[in-house]
């Protein structure tokens, strides 16, 4: 597993061929989709991060970029990155077929990993509702 | 007054032949100290530490300890016996190269068993808790201290030949004062306090813990606190050694029979507070977590092999750590990659080597007629 869910923490592999500052992305951008974060709340520094995962402080530096972009993060020189207050984007016409290659790939692990269909949907759900009460108002 | 040279010459005798005794028990016991997945600085399988190959390279070593702690003994009580001390000092000297010797000998037959070790990484998003015990507040103490006795010795400035001690020899004889020799003893002291405060700091912020979550890293955050607790009271003990020879009015060979003993005794409470937490406190591990702890890939300290130059020395520019847990020996290390750690490594080299510039600078005295 690239990233971990339960509350705060980040995991990622470097032995993955997804690049490291996309994992860590991914993982910040999970929890901050799950509420685990209040706006305006601070994230640990660039330096801070990079210390503890192993990595190169380029590449936390990559991946608050990325988030910035996304609308979710504030960067602040000398102050680090400060979690934003983001309004929820319109999903576009291509932001599904974006999302269904990569959930195509993760299934298809899955059952080969053994895990029945009925299984994998439950869990996707369950997941995804989580998240959304999380998330609502 | 009462000059005992031979007997002062005894205890620092004894004092060094108790740090070679010390350095022999720590190269003794050192493999097992280590985390159960590192075994002579390398990453093996989970349980090799226990199986007969891992046993017979211990063995090995142990034998080659024995054999260079006898030769390290033998040079030291030939000192003892011809009454030199340059020769006491050649016996822990012999002892810690051969120890680091029979270290790099095991690890080469340790190697081919290695596997590599984990690539997962973890990091904990909320606050780090507090590493230093009593804060900045107490880290400040021990240079509020030297600016008290630096105070306190400027105030007496005229009585400073008979204050400053450290300008007599150690059979008692007095040696020629000359104006510069307390603010270079001073300076010496301020570098050595700055060059752990930078070693304390980097606990608390330099250091990448090997589990961000669950009673590992519980055990570990309670070994990074206990070592960063060894060295702030390392700090107040130089400096509080250093204000009391630097204020003793009467110098009768006390000096060195109290500092040099008091020196052996605290780095043994160190090395047993240390040995009884095992590096990164893996020997804390509890009776319900041993079951669970064997984990299929190893763990270690998640740090690659190849990045540990002879086992001792990492160097890995991807990594942004300063400070790593050491792979062969109780505490931390330094990431040599990062340009901060050779400033440390600078500051602590200039402690020693500021009364040896002065030395040659004609600064310090030199022993009188």
């Amino acid at each position: 597993m690239m990233y971990k869910l339960d509350g705060r923490m980040l995991r990622i592999d470097l032995a993955s061929r997804v690049p490291v500052y996309e994992q860590i992305a991914n993982g910040l951008r999970a929890e901050l989709v799950s509420g685990e974060f209040n706006p305006g709340e601070k994230l640990p520094t660039v330096r801070t991060l990079a210390i503890d995962l192993g990595v190169h402080h380029n590449t936390v530096a990559e991946a608050y970029r990325q988030l910035a972009n996304e609308g979710w993060l504030e960067l602040r020189r000398h102050h680090g990155a400060i979690v934003r207050d983001r309004d929820q984007p319109a999903a576009g016409s291509d932001t599904m077929e974006r999302f269904k290659r990569p959930l195509h790939e993760l299934i298809a692990k899955g059952l080969s990993d053994g895990l029945s269909p009925s299984s994998l949907a439950r869990e996707l759900i369950e997941i995804a509702r989580r998240l959304e009460r999380k998330t609502s108002p | 007054m009462t000059h005992q040279p031979i007997s002062i010459v005894v205890v620092i005798a004894a004092s060094i032949g108790g740090i070679a005794i010390l350095n022999a028990v720590i190269f003794w016991l050192m493999p097992r100290l280590t985390r159960p997945d590192l075994y002579f600085a390398v990453t093996v399988p989970p349980g090799f530490r226990d199986g007969r190959e891992a046993t017979s390279i211990l063995r090995r070593y142990r034998t080659e300890l024995i054999f260079f702690s006898v030769l390290a003994m033998s040079v030291f009580l030939t000192g003892v016996a011809w009454f030199s001390v340059g020769f006491v000092s050649v016996g822990p000297i012999i002892q810690t190269v051969a120890g680091f010797i029979a270290f790099y000998r095991a690890r080469r037959q340790t190697l081919p068993h290695a596997v590599p070790p984990t690539m997962i990484r973890e990091a904990e998003l909320h606050q780090h808790e507090k590493v230093i015990p009593g804060g900045w507040i107490a880290a400040g103490g021990p240079f509020l201290l030297l600016a008290a006795c630096a105070a306190y010795l400027w105030t007496r400035e005229a009585e400073t030949p008979a204050l400053f001690s450290g300008l007599w020899h150690v059979n008692g004889q007095l040696i020629e004062l000359r104006g510069h020799t307390l603010p270079i003893y001073l300076i010496t002291v301020f570098a050595i306090l700055t060059s752990m405060s930078l070693v304390l700091y980097g606990l608390a912020h330099w250091v990448r813990p090997v589990h961000a979550g669950g009673r590992e890293a519980t055990r570990e955050l309670k070994f990074r606190r206990t070592v960063s607790v060894i060295i702030l009271v390392t700090e107040y003990y130089v400096t509080l050694e250093a204000s009391w020879i630097m204020s003793i009015t009467h110098h009768n060979g006390l000096i060195p029979v109290v500092t040099f003993p008091l020196t052996v005794v605290f780095v043994l409470v160190v090395l047993l507070v240390l040995g009884r937490l095992g590096q990164g406190g893996s020997r804390l591990l509890a009776a319900e977590d041993a079951s669970s702890a064997v984990s299929v890939v190893p763990i270690g300290d998640r740090t690659p092999d190849c990045h540990w130059k002879l086992g001792v020395f990492y160097f890995n520019r991807d990594d942004s750590a300063v400070i790593v847990e050491k792979r062969f020996g109780l505490g931390y290390g330094l990431n040599f990659a990062r340009p901060i750690a050779w400033g440390i490594v600078l500051l602590i080299l200039m402690a020693p080597l500021i009364p040896i510039l002065a030395h040659f600078t004609r600064f310090l005295p030199r022993a009188g007629a």
